[in-house]
């Protein structure tokens, strides 16, 4: 017993405790490097491609990383009391569950790095590893279908879109010439080129957001464990999105199309979001429909535009991560108390057993719902204040959108804890304390904003470039913001008191959503594109000659169409041989007599050694040339070859080997394949000829090399090549040498090295 | 296989490797390099491979972690090639610099470059042997699929 413990222990706990570590420490540093005023760090990383590794600690870079370890430390000490249970759930040995918290951890770092970057290639190189670290974690039971098919969805569609990020920074690059963050706001001036890279930049955070229409991987991603979704799913992978939004926003504001492109996408999301939670069943499907229309409050924001609406949006991401990640983990600790219950209609009567559970999650909830003595209704008084400035318009969405905020969260809530009575287990306290520590973050909020406030005053004003303010408080007055947070309370208990009014509504726009939605055309595409690939595939696999002849003869074409453009003066020389040449003469002949012999052997074996022979001549023909070391190199590699194809041989059944060796060519292929290796050979003894009669230049390279041989210590000039002036290129090569063997090796031993 | 072959390919053994290990130290002032020694000393080991078949070859010589020393290879080129940026130098800079002193044993000269080749012959040889095996176990292994004991 005290065996398994430790081994429990060494696998779980350890991890688990510098996974949480990680997180505290991160927090710290973040608290106090912003505490002294921030700060900016310039490494550089690959000067002559103008890349620079720079950081920079603003409001905005400091409010998501104080919110991804934040929130991270909560949900690694969650996921230290939840992974036991959900891998011996599983029947999978604890050796797995290392490599969760270090996926945890890297998704952690790039999201710090992201947040603080403040150059596009490094922000691009972050987005992409938060996209392959929620891939991984995503797909964390891999042993599931659907894990695996909602990780390559996410990975899809986040990194697919990435590659937009990447072409409008290097649209940025090409018309202003710099990736640097800052410079690049001091030089971009409103035009087709910025509004054309902002909106590729708009494409892929909105993408990473779950923003509609490209919203359908969030909710297939529920598959994850739980502290995954309360992680990535609330705080980090879908904040990276409009943690973009706000990074680059003077990039995409100089355009009125962008920004209300931004407003239509941000208020779809509210729309879709909002009334399709109101109709599912599943916790976490629930919420992850909530997550994505609360990220379209954010988008929306960005969308209305200026300083206010900037500091707004802040506030809100940090309001909504805290208690939507509380919600996700009172999905899972309710899920562990009943015994795997994930359906709400499986659910209710918890509060009196769970009191606390029930009292902090009623606390996130009313946060995201925006009921008073919470961070959240402050967020919304800024998010009404935004929306009001802009016009009647805007505001009524905004209310509307609080109001069905409202209306799923409360179903949400009474559905788990409200009704009658029901037994459950015990909740883990290392799985409460988490939640109750965030519950306890949004109610002081409510009480005391000014932290969070200044903070995401800061963050606006790295956003807008431009002092930014969110001050909040309570006013017992009849002002505009109280009215409509009134209102929207109003339509939310209304939806709550006549459910029967909207249900078979939202049910069947939710059913329109999942049959018509862009999940389809994904699935589709998707498909056709599998389609496409097997045909080039079967088109190039399935005959060895037709693929060799698709090399040959639009290389031997191009070949030819250079040789028509170079003028012919002074080539195809034609010069005396003397008799020192003599032996170089003979083994060309040995080769071309080899070359052609190759065509007639009808036995595998015969054809080996025969093009054995070629490659002896041509290894003679090197040494003959003056090129020792190539020469050596060949004699070995050719009689490695060549014993390693009569290995080869050897394993195919002989019978094979004579029904494979008796085969008749038939129709065009008797003439085409002759065709083939006559043009082409004729197309590289032409332009061999052509290149060999061209004088040697005055100064080449090789001439460098040999004069440089005595600096690098060296007697023999191609050991120096290989090794010291093209040291590089050989490091490449013998990579390929060591993954080959691995490719190799894995195909014939499945996947064992011995 | 005859015993001929067999005794001749034992015989053969050690100066072939002998002519790999010279190849590869000597590459810098003769013809060779690291990647042609690697390629004869598998050569050797391959003939004892044709000669005593795969089962009495691998209990014969200690050539089980060969495969694994391809990837230790790798990395040992990898940080070489890296190891000057530490100090500032560009990558593979091989020391002693133009001009510098080089450290003799012998007749034998230690550059940093020697280093680099060594890590490449010790890539080669464990990949090709690693490919050798594989091949030669595959054979072993359909020898066992077609005579079910």
């Amino acid at each position: 017993m005290s065996e398994r413990l430790r081994g429990r222990a060494a696998a779980h706990d350890l991890p688990a405790g510098a996974a949480i570590l990680a997180a505290a420490a991160g927090f710290a540093a973040v608290l106090w490097g912003w505490s002294q005023g921030g700060g900016v760090l310039e490494l550089p990383w690959a000067p002559t491609l103008d890349l620079n590794l720079r950081f920079e600690l603003d409001g905005l870079g400091a409010l998501y990383t104080l919110l991804a370890t934040g929130v991270g430390l909560a949900v690694f000490v969650y996921a230290g009391r939840y992974l036991p249970g959900h891998l011996a759930h599983q029947r999978r040995p604890p050796s797995h569950a290392p490599r969760f918290y270090g996926l945890l951890v890297l998704f952690m770092v790039s999201m710090a790095g992201l947040a603080t970057a403040q150059d596009l290639v490094l922000l691009f190189v972050f987005w992409d590893l938060t996209a392959v670290a929620s891939y991984f974690l995503i797909a964390y039971d891999r042993h599931e279908v659907a894990s695996r098919w909602a990780a390559l969805m996410a990975l899809l569609v986040t990194g697919v879109s990435a590659v937009l990020l990447l072409i409008g920074t290097l649209v940025l690059y090409a018309e202003y010439g710099t990736f640097s963050v800052p410079e690049l706001f001091q030089r971009a001036q409103a035009g087709g080129m910025l509004t054309l890279a902002g909106g590729l930049i708009a494409v892929a955070a909105l993408a990473k957001s779950a923003q509609v229409p490209l919203h359908f991987w969030l909710p297939r991603a529920m598959t994850a464990p739980t502290p995954v979704s309360a992680y990535l799913h609330s705080a980090a992978m879908v904040a990276a999105g409009v943690l973009l939004l706000g990074r680059l926003y003077p990039l995409i504001e100089p355009s009125e199309a962008l920004l209300d492109g931004l407003l239509v996408v941000g208020a779809a999301s509210i729309a879709v979001g909002g009334v399709t939670a109101l109709t599912r069943d599943d916790m976490k499907q629930l919420l992850a429909y909530s997550t994505f229309s609360q990220y379209g409050y954010v988008v929306f924001l960005y969308g209305l535009g200026g300083a206010k609406a900037a500091a707004a949006a802040a506030f809100y991401v940090v309001a909504h991560a805290l208690a939507k990640s509380a919600l996700f983990l009172t999905a899972g600790a309710v899920t562990e108390a009943t015994g795997g219950a994930k359906k709400l209609s499986e659910l209710g009567g918890l509060a009196r057993e769970l009191p606390l559970l029930a009292a902090a999650s009623a606390a996130a909830a009313a946060t995201i719902a925006a009921l008073p003595l919470t961070v959240g209704f402050f967020a919304d008084e800024l998010f009404f204040a935004a929306a009001l400035e802009r016009g009647p318009g805007a505001a009524a969405i905004a209310v509307a959108a609080a109001g069905l905020t409202l209306a799923y969260l409360g179903r949400f809530w009474a559905a788990i804890f409200l009704g009658a009575r029901r037994k459950a287990g015990r909740v883990p306290i290392a799985m409460l304390a988490p939640v109750a520590a965030l519950a306890a973050c949004v109610v002081v909020g409510g009480v005391w904003a000014e932290p969070l406030s200044s903070l995401a005053a800061a963050a606006g004003e790295s956003t807008v470039r431009a002092p930014a303010s969110a001050s909040v408080a309570y006013h017992l007055d009849a002002r505009a913001e109280n009215v409509m947070a009134a209102a929207a309370w109003a339509i939310g208990l209304a939806l709550l008191a006549l459910p029967g009014s909207w249900r078979a509504l939202a049910r069947s726009a939710a059913e329109l959503g999942s049959r018509a939605g862009p999940e389809r055309l994904y699935g589709g595409g998707l498909r056709r594109l599998n389609e496409l690939s097997d045909r080039v595939h079967d088109l190039e696999v399935r005959d060895l000659r037709t693929r060799v002849a698709a090399l040959l003869v639009p290389a031997g074409a191009l070949a030819l169409l250079g040789l028509l453009a170079t003028p012919t003066a002074g080539s195809y020389r034609v010069e005396g041989v003397e008799l020192g040449d003599m032996g170089l003469v003979l083994m060309l002949v040995l080769a071309c007599v080899a070359a052609a012999a190759a065509t007639l052997p009808r036995r595998h074996l015969s054809l080996a050694l025969v093009l054995a022979t070629l490659g002896f001549a041509l290894a003679g023909v090197y040494a003959f040339f003056g090129a020792p070391d190539v020469a050596l190199v060949a004699v070995v590699v050719e009689t490695l070859l060549a014993l390693l194809v009569l290995g080869v041989l050897a394993l195919v059944p002989a019978q094979v080997l004579r029904r494979e060796a008796n085969i008749q060519v038939r129709g065009s292929r008797r003439w085409r394949d002759p065709l083939v290796a006559l043009l082409s050979g004729a197309f590289a003894s032409v332009l061999a000829w052509s290149a060999l009669s061209r004088p040697a230049p005055e100064r080449s390279v090789a001439a460098a090399h040999v004069e440089l041989a005595s600096d690098a210590h060296a007697k023999d000039v191609v050991t120096a090549i290989l090794a010291d002036f093209r040291g590089l290129d050989t490091l490449g090569e013998v990579t390929v040498v060591a993954v080959g063997m691995a490719g190799v090796v894995a195909l014939l031993r499945r996947g064992r090295l011995w | 296989m005859s015993v001929l072959v067999q005794s001749v390919a034992r015989i053969l053994l050690a100066p072939i490797l002998m002519v790999a290990f010279a190849v590869l130290v000597k590459g810098y002032a003769d013809v060779g390099d690291g990647f042609a020694a690697g390629a004869i000393a598998s050569l050797a080991i391959l003939l004892q491979y044709v000669a005593f078949g795969p089962e009495r070859t691998e209990r014969m010589l200690p050539i089980r972690l060969l495969p694994a020393a391809a990837f230790a290879g790798l990395l040992l080129a990898l940080g070489i090639a890296v190891a000057p940026l530490a100090g500032g130098d560009p990558l593979l800079t091989h020391p002693p610099g133009a001009g510098g002193e080089v450290v003799q044993l012998g007749s034998l000269e230690l550059i940093g470059a020697v280093g680099f080749d060594v890590a490449i012959f010790v890539l080669v040889l464990g990949a090709t042997l690693g490919i050798i095996h594989a091949i030669a176990r595959q054979a072993e292994d359909e020898d066992e699929d077609e005579d079910p004991r």
